[in-house]
């Protein structure tokens, strides 16, 4: 030891003569902040280090053997090549929009694409659009996960192997060839057809054989309406609504609201005819009759539940109550009314007659009686030309029920040639679908331009799949004279064709193939000079000039009364089959972000279900969850088994299913959601996202019904659960809990009628709900908010619930879906929830439904702001409530403390495996990693933005230049945002609402969210009977 | 320590012991080889304390998703556990530093365990702070130092910042405090021990101790000193605790009443577990002459005393929220009380309200089954308390839309299980390498040698 210590340790020469010791550690071994050498004398004097020869070679030896050593694994080969050429317009980061139009649904609503690198990853609504007004839907918003779905088929096939489209095109060419000059029968089945270039590119295919014929189909189809227009007006035609010219509103089953033909561009026009402050005056009353509870019901002002039978008794009693006052016969033959309440359709007769030529009656049945009757209730009421117009309408074709069954027996006959089918699938979709795939084999030549192996595409022998429609050019026409264009807005991710090519090409016998016209030309060859191109593709629609359509004058003589339908026997129930707002007939089942939407009514996510009333329930001793098997009358065959939901609202002697459920492409969500030990599966036993209810759909009369027909139902001892996001559904909290003496009534959700509202121009002061401005504030006032201090304001009169804001959101900020296990377990990682109650209507088995958007509230005085240990969320000074996902160590303290549950924690590492689906991601948001808190920004990525352009133009951020994407896909508008500081904005202005109130005042959090309460048409009284 | 007590006392060790004998009985129980209840014992606990660690490996691996949480319900058995054993740890410091100084002779046969116990019991409870944090590996951002990051400082206005530094200063003292009581004994194993790695460790952690009367003197100022720091600690740990949910915005967590209620329940439950342990001692290690009915009989009090302190607060919450006007805060206790989970609170009142009032006779005092079920009640029964007080607050706050339930996973059930299993090796442990009683101290009140 002391031979050691006595060692001298020397770094220097001058300081081995001082004789201190410098050495282990010298006071600047770390020198924090370097010196320019020689400034330090000492520095200076240090001598060059001695190496010697034998130690330099030694260590240039190890050197180099190492570098040679660890130089031995290959380094992974990075390409990146520079544009030679930038292209124009893209700068990396920068996001550039393309106006386009959706073609999720039939609809054809407008859309800005937001591309960033070369890709699309976000659908927002087309503000100037003419039909949809700015809003996009739910189904809209999602389908851009459609391009990069990793199911799509990425080129031709050839029985099922894979093919170049020269080899396809020849042997198809080939077929076709022969089939022209020998008058083959062949047959294209397509969905209804809306677009003028597809419609012009399919008769001149069609031209070339004798024997063709096209034939359309939809399971979602409004052929009835088009045909009963044909039959009173000559003309068939699918009429423009004008909801927004309205004043009475009667809907007969029909959602339009929610699934019916255009529910963007109605909501939009009924939200205007909403406008409690701006124009009380013209506030609209809303009467909708329906056998199940549909989005649309939700927000009527009296919601009447029926049967199908009484639907149309109900029908048949409004028309004739109308032909009384209007002087014109309209017989109906005696039929029991005694179950309906005949006072109430007199008076509705009485308020359509007094707003004749300014109400609008509407039908969704399938049944084209029913729809004739509809067409009489409408001229009777001068609607014609006012509401409703079928001068200028949408150029498209309706699908014919009949052709498709025509088309199975051809098939079936083996009397088909050859059979080219679009991208359809009634082997899903039809009731004897199983009938249809057995005789599609017995066509000699099968195509399909299916995007993906379909239970109809896999009989095909060629496929030649179509593009997405974000890759192609395309056109609809949209009505009122309006056409709207679809261009591509990136290059096809993979070796497909436009269905508009590929026909052309088909067009002309093989040895006169001498150009190619791309889906562009096409396009454009149908417009010529009648737009203007280059400003019709940037706005995605022009203008044209097109005769109003003529057809005959009403024909009285084609109106007979609706023919009093089946009664339902007893122990039986009326069946109602519908199309779910996310589902739709079953488009969507590859899309994991529809089946997480929960349903608007019902919050239910990943399964469809049949919804019975609760009488009708314990009459049944049947509880949600449990397993039943509903079968249809006439054969035994046709029976489904699904669980059950108990529905309030929802009529006794009705058993309600959702179609579009159990569709083999859902098979793909079997690993969905997070790996552990207690998982389960989001797939049924059926290993499908719920049971396909098409089998149940009747043929009858030339149209396919929804509803109409009697089942028997029976409860099996199986169980399902259903995955609900919400497990309480009433306002009121139950009366077991209740204090004697106290409001049982919560008031975040506030509503009054319009009668109150008028009179007293502020609402109804609801025990806490009143004002506390005066309390005294422990906060420090800390935050002066003296540039701008963000708020929102959502209108819940207008506010439908249809759930287009959750999935605008679940895109916009990269929200992972998690599965229906999650779901269950309350975990649902949606930053925006709608929230869904009931309350007791004047009549108590008729309960109203009221919807609130909730997200963060990003509050002044924020609970989650002081609790969290480490800073991960703190208060901006625009008022924004920030958190920061790196800095959170996940200890849940402030979701905790939310009194409004908006906070979501990452309970696993959910998964971004596919990485097709990856590419939507926005680049703009951090994928969150397990085991931190996340919530609702107010898209603070798209403030940003606007302040950085605002900067760039030196202008102030001007009131509207921040829009949400929430806000930015309501179709109703109900969602402003904005800067409270600034008294003439549109937010400003709406705080300053009678109807303005925030959620959970009382508490002084002070949130920037506010609210305005939901206003019904109703006298005062009407809905306060319940209190009494 | 000095005062004499006169013959009106009943001796409180019985058996006319020597000191010699004292030392004996004792330390025997250390020199002789583990009993085979004792290897049943330590093999039960430590396959306990095993399948937690591999339920907590497990959710440290793959989340929290593992627990039965939801967005509603954001702390259950975590947080519950936590504060479990944070107020077992309460009766430790309580016997031996707050009787300390009120003079209690009787705390010298329990105030060892009573502060092993409370060692243990923090050690459970800093666990859970710890594994129920979404990304627990930076959990050292959790401790204000100067750092890389920023610097990013902590959040002073956030609760759980205090908690951390209440648990961690309550484990310093109290395990300083423990050890400094146990040098003279560990001088006596020193003393009596053969060579060997004991005799070594013995030596080492007794610090030279050479019984002289000034080594008396200075370990007995510092013992008292150490007591009167220990003793604010009693109020500030669980009232600390307690403002995790008192700071809060949610009804049935935002109230005042919360820090004295949750101190008296801290010790209700502290000192309730210290008679199980010490029951089970007394049994199996023959201590019945050290630790008599008359201890017994005086912690029975205190639970009674204790008992009644979180039965008030139990009513003084209902009368609250009933004169509070507010709907929220009378729905939460309403909730409570009737809601889905009232089955847990009506275990919490049977629990700790009506099991101990059976202690108010002589008879069930005397009687030592009695006593030691009455403490598993209300081991059980404050466990639920914190239950009670935190997912059922939870589980239905402001919006209806929000109101969940709230199940545990198997993960959940076996962190609690291996939570009992670290106490319980652990204590185990310290009966085997650590005298039980403090032979010192009971030295000092042995009836041996006086007037009679």
């Amino acid at each position: 030891m002391s031979e050691v210590s006595s060692k001298k340790y020397w770094k220097s020469l001058t300081k081995r003569s001082d004789g201190s010791i410098s050495l282990p550690i010298a006071g600047d071994e770390f020198q924090s902040v370097p010196e320019t050498i020689g400034a330090d004398p000492e520095r200076a004097s240090v001598q060059p280090l001695e190496v010697r020869r034998r130690d330099f070679l030694a260590a240039a030896g190890f050197a180099f053997g190492s570098v040679t050593l660890s130089g031995c694994s290959r380094a992974p080969v990075e390409k990146a090549i520079p544009y030679l050429v930038a292209p124009e317009a893209i700068i990396p980061g920068r996001a550039t929009y393309y106006a386009s139009t959706c073609r999720a649904c039939k609809a054809g609503c407008g859309l800005l694409v937001k591309n960033r690198d070369g890709r699309a990853i976000k659908l927002e609504g087309n503000a100037e659009h003419p039909v949809s007004r700015g809003g996009l839907c739910a189904v809209g918003q999602a389908s851009v996960l459609g391009l990069y779905d990793s199911n799509r088929l990425q080129h031709p096939l050839q029985e099922g192997k894979q093919a170049t489209w020269d080899a396809v095109d020849g042997a198809i060419t080939r077929q076709l060839d022969a089939m022209r000059e020998n008058g083959a029968t062949l047959r294209l089945l397509t969905g209804a057809i809306s677009s003028p270039t597809k419609q012009r590119v399919i008769q001149e295919f069609l031209k070339g054989f004798a024997g063709a014929k096209h034939v359309t189909y939809e399971t979602l189809s409004t052929a009835a309406i088009q045909n009963a227009h044909e039959k009173t007006h000559s003309q068939s035609v699918l009429p423009n609504y004008a909801f927004e010219k309205a004043t009475v509103i009667v809907g007969f089953d029909a959602d339009f609201l929610g699934t019916w033909i255009s529910p963007v561009a109605f909501t939009a026009g009924w939200a205007k005819g909403r406008r409690a402050d701006i124009d009380p005056k013209s506030f609209s009353y809303h009467a909708q009759f329906e056998s199940r509870f549909s989005v649309t019901g939700g927000k009527a002002d009296r919601r009447v539940s029926v049967t199908p039978a009484q639907l149309a008794q109900s029908m048949n009693l409004l028309a004739s109550a109308l032909a009384k006052k209007a002087g014109v016969p309209f017989a109906v033959e005696s039929s029991d009314t005694a179950s309906l309440d005949t006072d109430f359709i007199e008076g509705l007769a009485a308020k359509l007659w007094h707003e004749r030529g300014r109400s609008l009656v509407v039908c969704g049945s399938q049944d084209i009686d029913a729809q004739v009757v509809c067409n009489f209730i409408n001229h009777t009421l001068e609607n014609y030309g006012t509401t409703i117009d079928i001068t200028h309408t949408a150029a498209r074709q309706h699908a014919n029920d009949e052709d498709i069954q025509s088309l199975l027996r051809e098939l079936q006959s083996g009397s088909v040639d050859a059979l080219i089918l679009d991208n359809v699938d009634p082997v899903y979709g039809l009731p004897n679908g199983q009938d249809f795939a057995a005789a599609i084999s017995k066509a000699g030549l099968v195509v399909s331009f299916a995007d993906r192996l379909t239970e109809t595409s896999e009989h095909a022998t060629y496929i030649c799949p179509d593009h997405h429609y974000l890759e192609s050019w395309g056109d609809v026409s949209l009505g009122h004279s309006f056409v709207g264009f679809q261009q591509p807005v990136m290059r096809p991710l993979f070796n497909t064709r436009s269905i508009l090519e590929s026909l052309s090409k088909w067009s002309h016998s093989s040895s006169a193939i001498v150009s190619k016209k791309s889906d562009q030309t096409l396009v454009r060859e149908t417009w010529g000079t009648s737009v203007e191109w280059n400003k019709a593709i940037h706005d995605g629609f022009a203008k044209i000039s097109e005769k109003p359509a003529t057809g005959s004058a009403f024909r009285a003589n084609a109106v007979k009364a609706i023919p009093t339908p089946q009664e339902t026997p007893g122990g039986k129930l009326a069946l109602v089959l519908y199309p779910k707002v996310a589902m739709l007939d079953g488009r969507n089942a590859s899309n994991p972000w529809l089946h997480e939407m929960p349903d608007p009514i019902t919050k239910i996510v990943w399964d469809n279900y049949a919804s019975i009333a609760e009488a009708t329930a314990t009459r049944l001793g049947i509880e949600t969850s449990d397993v039943v098997k509903i079968t249809l009358s006439e054969s035994s065959e046709k029976a489904i088994e699904l669980p059950a939901l108990v529905q309030p609202g929802q009529h006794e002697e009705v058993v309600a299913i959702a179609l579009g459920y159990g569709h083999p492409e859902s098979a793909r969500f079997e690993k969905l959601g997070p790996e552990w030990l207690e998982k389960k599966p989001t797939l049924g036993d059926n290993g499908l996202v719920g049971t396909n209810a098409a089998k149940l759909l009747t043929y009858r009369n030339g149209s396919l019904h929804l509803s109409g027909e009697n089942v028997a139902i029976e409860k099996t001892h199986r169980k399902h659960s259903l995955a609900c996001t919400q497990d309480y559904h009433n306002i009121e909290i139950p009366a077991a809990l209740l204090v004697p003496g106290m409001d049982q009534r919560r008031p975040m959700v506030q509503e009054t009628t319009l009668a109150a509202y008028e009179r007293d121009g502020k609402l109804p002061q609801h025990g806490h709900a009143a004002h506390h401005d005066d309390l005294g504030d422990l906060w420090p006032k800390d935050h002066p908010y003296e540039g701008h201090h963000w708020g929102m304001a959502i209108d819940l009169t207008s506010c439908t619930g249809c759930s287009a804001c959750v999935v605008s959101c679940q895109i916009e900020n990269n929200v992972p879906v998690v599965g229906r296990d999650e779901v269950e377990r309350k975990r649902i990682m949606h930053w925006l929830r709608i929230d869904r109650y009931y309350s007791d209507s004047e009549k108590e088995d008729q309960p109203d439904i009221l919807h609130q958007p909730v997200m963060c509230q990003h509050c002044d005085n924020a609970p989650c702001e002081t609790v969290c240990p480490v800073i991960a969320t703190a208060h901006g000074d625009e008022g924004l409530n920030m958190q920061t996902y790196n800095r959170c160590v996940g200890t849940r303290y402030c979701a905790n403390n939310c009194p409004y549950k908006v906070r979501r924690f990452n309970w696993f590492d959910y998964a971004h495996d596919d990485k097709l689906a990856n590419m939507a991601l926005n680049p703009d948001i951090t994928v969150r990693t397990r085991g931190v808190m996340e919530k609702c920004s107010f898209c603070v990525q798209r403030i940003e933005e606007a302040r950085i352009e605002a900067k760039k133009k030196g202008l102030p951020i001007a009131d509207g230049d921040i829009r949400p994407a929430c806000q930015q896909s309501c179709p109703a508008g109900s969602i402003v945002f904005g800067d409270m500081n600034d008294p003439e904005s549109a937010v400003s202005k709406l705080i300053k609402s009678g109807r303005h109130y925030r959620m959970l005042e009382e508490i002084n959090v002070k949130p920037s969210v506010g609210y305005l309460a939901l206003v019904r048409n109703r006298e005062e009284g009407e809905d306060k009977s319940h209190h009494g | 320590m000095a005062s004499i007590p006169t013959s009106i006392h009943t001796p409180l060790i019985l058996g006319e012991k020597t000191p010699s004998v004292v030392t004996t009985d004792i330390c025997s129980a250390l020199e002789r080889r583990p009993t085979l209840s004792w290897w049943i014992a330590i093999a039960i606990s430590s396959s306990m304390l095993l399948l937690g660690l591999i339920a907590v490996g497990y959710q440290i691996m793959t989340g929290i998703g593992t627990w039965g949480l939801n967005n509603t319900v954001g702390w259950a058995f975590d947080i519950t556990n936590f504060v479990f054993w944070v107020g077992i740890g309460h009766a430790g410091t309580l016997i031996s530093a707050v009787l300390f100084l009120f003079r209690q002779k009787w705390r010298t046969s329990v105030n060892r365990a009573a502060e092993a116990m409370t060692i243990i019991a923090v050690m459970c409870a800093g666990i859970f702070p710890l594994i129920h944090m979404g990304r627990p590996w930076l959990a050292h951002w959790m401790a204000p130092y100067p750092n890389t990051r920023g610097p990013l400082w902590i959040n002073f206005r956030s609760p759980l910042v205090w908690d951390f530094f209440a648990i961690s200063t309550y484990f310093t003292i109290s395990f300083v405090f423990w050890y400094v009581g146990m040098i003279p004994d560990l001088a006596t194993l020193r003393d009596r021990l053969k060579a060997g790695w004991r005799k070594t460790a013995a030596g080492f952690l007794s610090l030279g101790w050479n019984g002289s009367f000034r080594t008396w003197l200075h370990y007995e100022t510092v013992y008292l000193l150490l007591a009167g720091l220990a003793t604010p600690l009693v109020i500030s740990v669980h009232t600390i605790v307690s403002w995790d949910f008192a700071t809060s915005v949610i009804p049935g967590w935002h109230t005042t009443i919360l820090p004295p209620y949750f101190v008296a329940g801290a010790i209700f439950s502290g000192m309730s577990m210290v008679l199980t342990l010490m029951l089970i001692a007394r049994k199996t290690m023959h201590l019945e002459d050290y630790i008599t009915k008359q201890h017994v009989g005086a912690m029975c009090k205190i639970l009674i005393a204790t008992g009644g302190m979180v039965a008030m607060a139990y009513l003084t919450e209902f009368v609250t929220a009933l004169y509070s006007n507010s709907q929220y805060e009378q729905f939460a206790f309403m909730n409570r009380a009737l809601g889905p989970f009232s089955w847990a609170y009506w275990i919490m009142v049977s629990c700790n309200i009506l099991s101990p009032q059976i202690l108010w006779f002589k008879a069930a005092r005397s009687n030592m089954l009695v006593v030691f079920m009455v403490t598993i009640f209300i081991n059980i029964g404050m466990w639920f308390e914190r239950f009670v007080i935190i997912v059922t607050s939870l589980h239905r706050d402001y919006l209806p839309s929000n109101w969940t339930s709230y199940s545990p996973t198997w993960i959940e059930i076996a962190t609690l299980v291996g939570s009992f299993g670290l106490f319980l090796t652990l204590f185990l442990m310290f009966c085997r390498f650590i005298p039980v009683i403090a032979m010192a101290e009971v030295k000092g009140v042995l009836s041996h040698g006086r007037r009679k």
